[in-house]
């Protein structure tokens, strides 16, 4: 099999290995040519280099001395720009080896070529290189590093250096994103920031991402407001490419998301894309390419564990086993096939390839800057028929038109296709996951019939003697992904044009015009498929052939976004004495007008890809639907930031919203926030703290609003008219309430209070970040239940309940560059996160994650939202005796079966016996990066992971439960209950006793804790010189793996999962239930970065 | 351009932008109407009442569980189909019935629906000037007499019952349970204005919408069930003298779709095969055996056929157009004793399938008869058997009978037709009150069989009869906790009050 699955690889990515050995071939020989440099200067022939002109040696002189040259002895001092002795200074020979490092005083001695280069390097300080031009005597003064503190970040409505920042502010760079080999914006803040939870519902590509800031905050979830280029948007971030940003601010707490009001309960994600610099023109290049694969499958029972395991059952149960003389009969009795060992999971979960590239061109005057960008993103998916394609056009141009006016424009236009097979659930809901169907399918049929035909139902005869079922009666998965055909076109335009004028010194008035237009098609075809009634394997004793899909049928839905907003802002800086003051006014208007349309038809005579039309369908009704919906939010804010003497910072926010989906009686609601800031570090008594060098105080308190997850008119009862009754035979329709509003609604209140500290140490080659934050969410939506006998109208949303989430935030950085050769940093982050729901406004605990017609979570004040409600898995009986004396499970509980706890005490297990058995919200989740450089080299190494999570492996209640001819995996096949002692864990292998066996009950309950080397990177940065013919001024080969390890106990797929389509309406309350998810690609690629 | 000149433009723009933009927040609701613009003309009121009828029917039985309720729950039939399937319906008709009983919570949420949607008929339309008077009294006429259906179903399952007239919010609708006395007050109120709005009939495309006869048939039934006799009896007379009604020749043609909305017919839920959105009668798939496509539920009992009169050899005709049995065809095709484990399936609610193909199974054609003239006369006859008028009671008794008899006449593929079978289903002669009560009751169960009324007149019959016709196949039955359904589990949950019950 493993040869096979080999061979499989070879043959089907021949192509995308082919192209792979061409570009190793290209860095082969780039790397040839500099080695050819190398070997050709000591002779002084290289006559590039000469008239290069350089005066600079760049030889590693230890290799290749310079007899030329005669040494002579340098001394001198090093400090810093307060004339305050370094100790420790490294200096170091260009390209060569640590020569000395500074004494008690500062002094260094070294003995090099009088033309030498030194370079000079200490932690928290900008390293130098000083040529020794025959001077013996250098004093050396070094520049502080320019560190994150001064680091301007971007914050609401504008710009603030890092270390004035009052409230709780993640900033992620571009190069803390480089070389990810991912597609989506969202997915590359997992694990880069501290209280950002990502989390991919499924590893299809171009699936569903869930981002949430600082915890769930509310029953129905929200996730944050996305700010792109100023434009608020919520598609817009899944259509532009990461290699377009420039940097990204993550808002957290209240101060500093507040001032985005009503919508800011989610936290604010400000994305800032790049944008070209004066000076010449730079043209970058980046590309990589790579295969994914799938990884950790599950072991399943191959057909001799499954038949062994099916016969153990039939005994158990009293029911025929499988006979040899019936296994030998497959293959040659008609409507059989001759039994295979297909393992269904590495038949459906084939490599694919995944590639990227980008070119840049920017540049400008002193006046004028431009920079446009094109990118391409493929991502083949594991499973045929999946897949995401992304374009994507960027430009840029901002223009002093003179010392008063500034304009500018920045357009990003991209289109993606994204291909979708069913990726969880049962298809209740959409889709059902093919990975699914992976797992049912038992290994004794072949994928293929010897004339290459699908084989779709193993087929079944059910006869006295006949084969029965046992093959199983399961979807063919690889058919099905075959058959598969939905793809989501999506056309984005994401705009912003802006004007800003300066007519004072201190005060700008800027006026911006943003757009986010979006045009999402999907297209489903449906084919007919199955076994062709000319197949030679059909039906025995007149079973009929199997189709899917009858009729064929197509479905067409098209959604049209148009978002613009207008903000106009007036910011004014005022200085008075050490009193420095910045006031930001502004006015904001938001509209997002919204309309659909949707067709489908049935039965087409003609299924190829050129018939499949609306208009080809042949049913005699098609089904059309089309709606519309507009919003509007009109706001006005306002900010004072204040500054005494650089030590005692302060902000002060409001922001006043009023929005089209409330009463249009009161639609209007004001939030305000505060924050201080103490900066100890400048205070006179920290002047002789040495190691200390960044010391802050942080707390901020404010409230943000949320109204996620609202219909458009909440406010209002509305009549549906889709109600029919035939008076005399005849269709009549129908109009009633389907929905009551409630007046009253409001948003949800988050009120959130922050407290932080920033740590620096060793001029701030240490970074350390504290935060503790308290959020309470009131006024939460939630639908407030109507007694059935007040009728089936969707019930009104009322503001009750409360949520508490709370938790410790760490961000830690460390610098440190040992010499000039050597220098690593890591970076880490760290948060807890506990939820828990405070009040229900009254109401009952509210049920979720629906599963068949029960449901597995339960939301109930005292415990986190969507915490998991079942019954607990007690062990197995191991004899009669224990059966007896334990509470009563129900008729014919033998031995081996699972033994529930009765909680309640009634001696009787049932529903009331279930129980809280942990939720799944991590109660912590952890990111850390380290880089490493040596020389050319550099490495760096992402993980990310999370802690104390729990997820409902309902997959394994059919592939472990054994109910039906399913395939089961090796544990089962091999580890269930065979006598007493046996096991405590596996119960005994049976089909009548699954009722009991697979319940609802921690049983499949598992930790969904894990540890993933997300990214792993090793690259190479050639000389410049290098590539001076080449015409390439830099240029960085690496090569890299996502998802190379992954630490875990949980024993389905993949333990990144959050949300399923079965449960996707509940959002948090029905998350963590794993129906047999995609799991995400395990990728190495090959990249090169290059300017020119 | 100054760049002041602009700066002062640019302030301009932002205060006009913050004071004249609100139109922003101007957005009507798109796509739907609300309570406040739906009823301005008289197609809507219309469309509204229209809405109303639409939980009565049985495109899905397993929402419209009132067959299970009404048969299953009683001695004339058992739940059938698979031993596994649909299990809740299995322990109503054993009496193991759970506050979360599917069958329990759907007929309290369907017929509930059916009240919501009549209440908003009746809010919608009370003050309004926009509607035609005429219009109007039709409307809410008929709303009135859906409400006190719906009511008087809920009652007879129920007992004590919230009762709801408005449209609520969630902290209105919290209303704690009526006596039964008071939802027959209520249904009584709106019969009576039912019958004052409505009309003794309609026509053409209207065919099918309530009628002052049904209003008045209901009320007749709800005086009966009180135990009002002399009213019951005036009442039911009121539907006779209405001269609009008439038993049909032939007993079958009450559940024929080539006979829909006959002069029997006082009140029939309509179904039509072949419409989109679908509206047909789905129970000739769940009552029809596997093997035509159906689902095989519903088996009529032993004691429903023996409940049939047997006269000189002969049966009464009506037990073999009410049940299927081995010797008989079901309909177009041959009899299988392994389709049923009783050995009957019942043929009121199925058509053959020259009417409805297997492929097409679920989408039946027949009306179910909620009220038949047939079953006025009944309560007439029992009506005034009970209010002391025995002799009186046996004119209606007897045109029921005839008729049954009579079918011999008109159905040319009973044995023997033309002709009357000697001494079959003669005319009943007995006026000693407790020997014609008797008699009355065994003629309700042939004439009603398996029309989903049989459990209610079970428990109105009393403890004595109620434990004799059930206890036999459900010896859990109890007449105290049983005589009414709990109330459901999801009732509970969501209304605080439901265990207060007023007087």
């Amino acid at each position: 099999m493993k040869k096979t699955y080999s061979y499989f690889i070879i043959y089907r990515y021949e192509k995308g290995i082919r192209s792979t050995a061409k570009l190793a071939f290209a860095f082969f020989l780039v790397a040839m040519v500099q080695f050819a440099v190398y070997a050709n200067t000591p002779n002084g022939s290289n006559l590039v280099l000469q008239t290069d002109g350089s005066s600079k040696s760049y030889l590693p002189s230890k290799l290749f001395p310079n007899h030329a040259q005669a040494n002579i002895i340098v001394k001198g001092k090093i400090t810093d720009a307060s004339g305050e002795v370094l100790i420790g200074a490294s200096i170091a020979l260009k390209n060569g080896a640590g020569l000395a490092s500074t004494d008690i005083n500062g002094n260094f001695t070294v003995t090099v070529p009088e033309n030498a280069t030194l370079v000079v390097s200490y932690i928290g300080y900008q390293t130098q290189e000083i040529e020794v031009a025959g001077r013996t005597q250098i004093n050396i003064v070094l520049k502080e590093a320019g560190n994150n503190l001064n680091e301007v970040v971007v914050t609401g409505y504008g710009t603030q250096r890092k270390k004035d920042l009052t409230g709780a502010v993640s900033v992620i760079s571009a190069k803390d994103i480089a070389g990810i080999a991912v597609g989506n914006v969202s997915q590359i803040l997992q694990g880069k920031a501290a209280g950002v939870s990502v989390t991919e519902s499924s590893g299809q590509p171009g699936g569903g991402i869930t981002v949430q800031i600082r915890g769930i905050g509310t029953i129905n979830g929200v996730s944050p407001l996305y700010i792109i280029d100023g434009i608020p948007t919520q598609n817009g971030i899944n259509e532009i490419s990461p290699d377009d940003i420039e940097s990204i601010s993550v808002l957290k707490d209240a101060s500093s998301a507040a001032i985005y009001g009503a919508r800011a309960a989610g936290g604010v994600v400000i994305v800032t894309t790049k944008h070209g610099l004066p000076g010449k023109t730079k043209v970058s290049a980046s590309v990589y390419t790579g295969v994914q694969s799938a990884a950790n499958l599950i072991p399943m029972a191959n057909n001799t564990q499954y038949i062994a395991a099916y016969n153990t059952a039939a005994v158990n149960d009293g029911r025929p086993t499988i006979t040899n003389a019936l296994l030998n009969s497959l293959g040659t009795t008609p409507g059989t096939y001759p039994l295979s060992n297909t393992d269904w999971l590495i038949a459906l979960l084939r490599p694919a390839n995944i590639t990227n590239a980008d070119l840049s061109l920017s540049g400008g005057s002193d006046n004028t800057n431009y920079l446009v960008s094109a990118n391409y993103f493929n991502q083949g998916g594991l499973i045929q028929n999946s897949s995401y394609d992304r374009f994507n056009l960027h430009t840029v141009i901002n223009s002093t038109l003179s010392k008063y006016i500034k304009v500018g424009t920045n357009v990003n236009m991209g289109y993606s296709k994204t291909g979708i097979v069913g990726d969880g659930g049962d298809g209740t809901n959409g889709g059902a996951s093919v990975v699914r169907y992976a797992l049912f399918r038992t290994p004794g049929t072949p994928v293929r019939d010897p004339s290459g035909q699908y084989v779709s139902l193993p087929e079944q005869d059910q006869s006295p003697g006949g084969i029965g079922n046992f093959l199983g009666d399961g979807y063919n998965p690889v058919q099905l992904a075959a058959n598969t055909n939905n793809y989501n076109n999506n056309y984005d335009v994401l705009g912003d044009a802006f004007i800003e004028i300066t007519p004072i010194k201190g005060l700008k008035i800027r006026s911006d015009f943003g757009l986010d237009f979006s045009l999402l098609n999907n297209k489903q075809f449906d084919p007919t498929f199955g076994t062709p009634a000319n197949d030679q394997y059909q039906g025995v004793n007149g079973q009929p052939t199997q189709t899917v899909n009858s009729p064929s049928a197509l479905s067409q839905a098209q959604t049209n976004t148009l978002n613009y907003n207008w903000t106009n802002t007036a910011t004014y800086d005022l200085t008075l004495h050490k009193n420095v003051f910045t006031f930001l006014l502004g006015t904001e208007i938001i509209k997002n007008d919204i309309q659909t349309t949707g067709a489908s038809t049935e039965g087409f005579v003609n299924q190829s890809s050129g018939f499949q039309y609306l208009s080809n369908g042949t049913t005699t009704y098609d089904l059309v639907s089309g709606g519309e919906t507009h919003y509007g939010l009109a706001s006005e804010f306002g900010r004072i930031n204040y500054q005494y003497d650089n030590k005692y910072l302060a902000s002060v926010n409001y922001r006043h919203d009023a929005s089209s989906e409330l009463d249009p009686s009161a639609q209007a609601e004001s939030f305000y926030s505060g924050s201080l800031g103490w900066r100890i570090d400048q205070e006179d008594f920290m002047k002789n703290v040495k190691p200390i060098s960044t010391f802050k105080l942080r707390v901020s308190f404010g409230q943000a609003g949320n109204a996620q997850g609202l219909s458009p008119y909440p406010y209002e009862s509305l009549l549906s008219g889709n109600y029919y009754y035939p008076f005399n035979g005849a269709s009549n329709q129908g109009y009633t309430i389907s929905t009551i509003g409630n007046p009253n609604i409001r948003w949800e209140t988050n009120t959130q209070t922050d407290g932080g500290v920033d740590l620096g140490f060793f001029r701030d080659a240490l970074l350390l970040s504290v935060d503790y934050y308290v959020k309470n969410t009131s006024n939460v939506l939630l639908p407030e239940p109507l007694p059935p006998s007040a009728g089936n109208a969707s019930p009104p949303t009322i503001n009750a309940g409360k949520v508490r989430d709370q938790g410790l935030e760490v961000e830690l950085t460390y610098r440190q560059v040992i010499n000039h050769d050597w220098n690593y940093s890591i970076k880490g982050n760290f948060a807890t996160l506990n939820d828990d729901v405070v009040s229900l406004g009254g109401g009952a605990p509210i049920a979720g994650g629906k599963i068949g017609s029960d449901y597995i979570t339960l939301t109930q004040v005292g415990h986190p939202i969507g915490s998991f409600y079942l019954l607990q898995d007690e062990g197995i009986f191991q004899n009669q005796q224990q059966i007896l004396t334990h509470a009563y499970q129900g008729q014919g509980i033998r031995p081996g079966d699972v033994m529930y706890k009765d909680i309640n005490g009634d001696g009787t297990i049932d529903q009331n016996d279930r129980a809280f058995s942990g939720s799944p919200i991590p109660k912590f989740t952890y990111g850390m990066t380290a880089n490493v450089q040596y020389k050319s080299f550099d490495l760096s190494l992402f993980f990310q992971g999370v802690y104390g999570n729990k997820i409902y492996n309902q997959v394994a209640t059919d592939i472990d439960g054994f109910y039906r001819p399913f395939d089961i995996t090796e544990t089962t096949a091999t580890k269930s209950w065979t006598g007493p002692g046996s096991t405590n864990t596996y119960p005994i292998l049976s089909w009548t006793d699954a009722p009991n066996n697979t319940q609802f009950s921690t049983r499949f309950l598992e930790s969904g804790s894990y540890l993933r080397l997300k990214n792993a990177q090793l690259g190479y940065t050639l000389h410049p010189d290098a590539l001076k013919i080449l015409g390439v001024t830099s240029a960085r080969f690496y090569i890299a793996g996502t998802n190379l390890l992954t630490f875990t106990k949980y024993t389905g797929l993949d333990p990144e999962i959050y949300q399923n389509m079965n449960n996707a309406g509940d959002g948090p309350r029905g998350a963590g239930i794993d129906w047999g998810t995609y799991p995400s690609a395990r990728t190495i690629t090959i990249g090169v970065n290059a300017n020119f | 351009m100054k760049a002041k000149n602009i700066s002062i433009y640019l302030l301009l723009v932002l205060f006009v932008t913050a004071a004249g933009c609100k139109k922003v927040l101007n957005e009507p609701v798109l796509g739907s109407y609300t309570p406040g613009n739906f009823f301005t003309n008289d197609a809507n009121a219309k469309l509204a009442v229209n809405a109303a009828y639409v939980p009565l029917t049985f495109t899905n039985p397993s929402n419209n569980t009132i067959w299970v309720l009404g048969d299953v729950a009683s001695d004339d039939a058992i739940k059938g189909g698979n031993a596994g399937d649909q299990s809740d319906f299995m322990l109503v008709n054993q009496f193991n019935i759970l506050p979360t009983n599917s069958a329990v919570q759907n007929v309290w949420a369907q017929y509930y629906n059916g009240i919501f949607a009549c209440n908003v008929v009746t809010d919608g339309l009370a003050g309004n000037t926009a509607v035609s008077a005429a219009v109007k009294q039709q409307v809410l006429g008929q709303a009135e007499f859906i409400r006190a259906y719906c009511y008087f179903i809920l009652t007879n399952c129920y007992g004590a019952i919230p009762i709801h007239l408005h449209v609520e919010t969630p902290a209105q609708a919290q209303k704690p349970r009526s006596s039964q006395a008071l939802v027959y007050a209520q249904i009584e109120a709106d019969c009576t204005a039912a019958a004052a709005a409505l009309p003794t009939t309609w026509t053409g495309a209207d065919i099918g919408r309530a009628t002052k006869g049904a209003a008045l048939a209901l009320l007749a039934k709800t005086y009966l069930f009180e135990g009002k006799w002399a009213l019951a009896a005036t009442t039911a007379q009121a539907v006779d003298a209405l001269g609009v009604y008439s038993l049909l020749p032939i007993f079958s043609q009450n559940f024929q779709a080539a006979t829909k909305n006959n002069a029997e017919g006082i009140f029939s839920v309509q179904h039509q095969t072949g419409l989109t959105p679908f509206q047909g009668n789905n129970l000739n798939q769940w009552f029809a055996p596997r093997s035509l496509n159906g689902y095989g539920f519903f088996y009529p009992t032993q004691s429903l056929v023996s409940n049939f009169e047997v006269d000189n050899g002969v049966a009464d005709p009506r037990l073999n157009y009410t049940v299927a049995q081995a010797g008989q065809p079901y309909f177009d095709s041959a009899f299988d004793p392994t389709w049923t484990t009783t050995g009957y399936l019942s043929k009121k609610h199925c058509q053959p399938l020259s009417e409805i193909p297997a492929s097409n199974k679920g989408d039946g054609n027949l009306n179910y008869q909620a009220i038949r003239f047939a079953e006025v006369l009944l309560i007439e006859a029992e009506a005034l058997n009970e209010s002391g008028n025995s002799a009186g009671a046996l004119v209606p008794l007897n045109r029921v009978r005839k008729r049954a008899r009579e079918s011999y006449l008109y159905d040319s593929t009973l044995p023997g037709y033309p002709v009357v079978p000697a001494g079959l289903l003669p005319d009943i002669t007995v006026t000693d009150q407790s020997q014609l009560r008797d008699i009355i009751r065994v003629e309700r169960r042939s004439e009603l069989a398996l029309e989903f009324h049989r459990f209610f007149d079970i428990i109105r019959y009393g403890e004595a009869y109620a434990n004799a016709a059930l206890q036999p196949n459900a010896p859990a039955f109890n007449y105290t906790t049983n005589q009414f359904f709990p109330i459901p589990e999801s009732e509970i949950e969501t209304n605080p009050n439901i265990g207060t019950i007023v007087k």
